[in-house]
């Protein structure tokens, strides 16, 4: 696939993005285009940049220099709580729930994150205020069911099996009605068989959702599949090696060779899968 | 939770009431109507101080050692309004919270857009709570009104008697005032804590970047809990004043605020009703046995490094309480009837 000149119908857009850590270039000059209900892969050996890309869009690290435009608006340097309101939710490689608020409070927090009522209405208990919880009560719930946690309602968020605050994390995510949802390594730390129903999963809710979607991935399985009809970025210390569909991308030399080094003989392993 | 296993629950918090109540009522036989209401008067305000503690320290995890010096502010602009201005007690106290509340802006935004956390916010806010004191302390005038610095300002309107002339005569009424202001906070502060403001604070307490990603805006949320917690301390220190009708700057010393702080870290974290049982046995003991309350520090010291130890969320941290069986047992009624049983 030849380079794609990046327009302005993207939904997300990377340009030129650059940061530095000291003296460390975590990621260098990387562009990257979404556009409205996308599956995108974002792929790369450990400490390509990929989390640092996703902190950088929400803005938990400052950009060094280059531009992030979210329709076309540049979003950098805003607070990470603007740009989740302007439609960007996002997982946690390490899964960050609140451990001590029960697996509905999780999603419901998504929800109401900017309160629906006056602090006033709080103390008072309003119509208004009964309605809004109500209202609230019953979206979380449908979130928890499209999730498959239902049954898990009450269960303190911090108790749950590792798989289930995963899917948790995106239900969470999906509650503040992102445009793009960004999932860092939502197959990490499971196994083959929760794998492929997370890979299912993610399809389900794209397809009904229609979000677009960038997810991190290691497991190659799952993002290969998921990113079948569309792209897959590839990074490597930091800078873009190449994009393309996942059949161009396993074929790919350089890529094979940014994630299996090179033998001295030059002959090439295997191939990636 | 099964509805019988809630109404076991509920009996048994019933029964315990009741037992506390009998307790209590031994008590004033022995030790004397006017002992006794003192006690439950210092219970009421040092409850009303230690729930705004609870929303900022154990709902928002902001750990404060100065909340004394806010009970300062409301307390002295209270005493101001009412012996300066005339304004009815009611309102006095009212006026002297939310100006304390208006106070917390000072330390608030400067300490969480440096964004301040743990030690060092509970440093700022010692800080702002002995600049108070102190300036307290050395001011004996201003213009035509007598402060009295260190000998404190005097001659204020007392709750005894001449507020509301519907209460009853002799020591209950002060009794009524703070218990009824006491319980009004109460009930509030457990409505804030379960609505969507009050579970913004708990997801900045739990994990503050997470819930900044997931649209919480932490400058508002912060400086939200800060000014309850801050307009409770105020209301606290208003009461005190016209419960003593006189201020003096020794009252707000940092051994107050520790007071507030243990109550909060004995009681609980995310906890409404552990911080109310234990900020009410810890001012109620060391009133009832005079000889020890100066070696509660002391103590509080051991229970502090006793309680991290096997209980570090605190006596009930994390328990909630529920009121929903009220609502179930009203609804239930009126389905029993229509089935005709």
């Amino acid at each position: 696939m030849g380079s794609q000149a990046p327009t302005s119908d993207q939904l997300l857009e990377l340009r030129n993005l650059t940061v530095d850590f000291g003296g460390v270039r975590a990621v260098n000059d990387l562009s990257l285009a979404i556009a409205p209900g996308e599956l995108i892969g974002l792929i790369g050996p450990n400490g390509a940049g990929k989390t640092t890309v996703f902190n950088l869009i929400t803005n938990d690290y400052q950009a060094t220099s280059g531009e992030i435009l979210l329709n076309g608006q540049s979003i950098r340097g805003l607070k990470p709580d603007r740009i989740n309101r302007l439609g960007i939710g996002r997982t946690f490689q390490n899964i960050r729930l609140f451990p001590h608020m029960s697996a509905y409070e999780n999603v419901e927090l998504g929800l109401n994150s900017h309160p629906h009522y006056t602090m006033f209405e709080a103390f008072v208990r309003s119509p208004r205020a009964f309605r809004a919880e109500r209202e609230a009560r019953r979206r979380a719930h449908e979130l928890l069911e499209l999730v498959n946690l239902q049954d898990y309602a009450n269960d303190r968020a911090g108790s749950l099996p590792y798989g289930l605050q995963r899917r948790l994390e995106i239900a969470r995510a999906l509650a503040s009605d992102p445009k793009i949802l960004l999932l860092d390594e939502p197959a990490a730390g499971t196994n083959e068989e929760e794998s492929l129903a997370l890979v299912q999963l993610i399809r389900q809710i794209h397809q009904t959702t229609g979000f677009a979607i960038l997810i991190i991935e290691h497991h190659m399985a799952v993002v290969m599949d998921l990113c079948r009809d569309s792209r897959i970025y590839v990074l490597n210390l930091g800078s873009l090696l190449t994009f393309g569909s996942p059949a161009e991308i396993q074929s790919n030399p350089q890529v094979i060779k940014a994630y299996l080094g090179e033998k001295k003989d030059g002959r090439r392993r295997r191939r990636l899968s | 939770m099964k509805p019988a296993n809630k109404l076991r629950k509920t009996v048994i918090g019933l029964v315990t009431a009741a037992a506390v109540a009998a307790g209590l009522g031994i008590l004033v036989k022995i030790m004397g109507a006017g002992y006794f209401q003192n006690i439950l008067i210092l219970v009421g305000i040092t409850l009303i101080a230690t729930l705004g503690v609870a929303v900022l320290t154990g709902y928002t995890g902001l750990f404060t050692i100065g909340h004394a010096g806010f009970m300062a502010v409301g307390g002295y602009m209270a005493a101001l309004l009412a012996k300066e201005a005339q304004v009815p007690f009611f309102y006095a106290v009212l006026g002297g919270g939310v100006f304390a509340g208006l106070t917390s802006f000072i330390i608030g935004y400067p300490a969480f857009r440096s964004r301040l956390r743990g030690d060092y916010f509970a440093i700022a806010t010692l800080g702002f709570a002995e600049a108070i004191r102190l300036i307290l302390n050395n001011v004996r005038q201003i213009g035509s009104i007598t402060l009295g610095g260190a000998y404190g300002y005097m001659d204020l309107p007392t709750l005894d008697g001449s507020i509301w002339s519907w209460l009853p005569k002799g020591g209950w009424g002060p009794v009524i005032v703070v218990m009824a202001f006491a319980l009004v906070i109460f009930f509030l502060t457990h409505a804030f804590v379960v609505s969507q403001w009050g579970k913004t604070c708990i997801a900045v307490g739990q994990d503050e970047v997470a819930a900044q990603m997931m649209g919480v805006n932490l400058m508002t949320t912060k400086m939200m809990a800060l000014f309850i917690s801050a307009l409770y301390a105020g209301l606290a220190g208003g009461l005190m004043a016209f419960y003593y009708g006189y201020l003096t700057p020794g009252f707000f010393m940092i051994t107050r605020s520790s007071d507030l702080l243990a109550g909060v870290v004995f009681g609980g974290m995310q906890s409404v009703i552990g911080p109310t049982i234990t900020s009410a046995v810890l001012v109620a003991v060391p009133e009832g046995l005079r000889t020890f309350a100066e070696y509660r520090l002391i103590v509080y010291g051991l229970f502090f490094v006793v309680m991290m130890v096997f209980r570090p969320q605190g006596l009930m941290g994390y328990y909630r309480m529920d009121f929903s069986i009220l609502g179930r047992l009203w609804r239930r009624r009126e389905p029993a009837k229509a089935g005709g049983r």
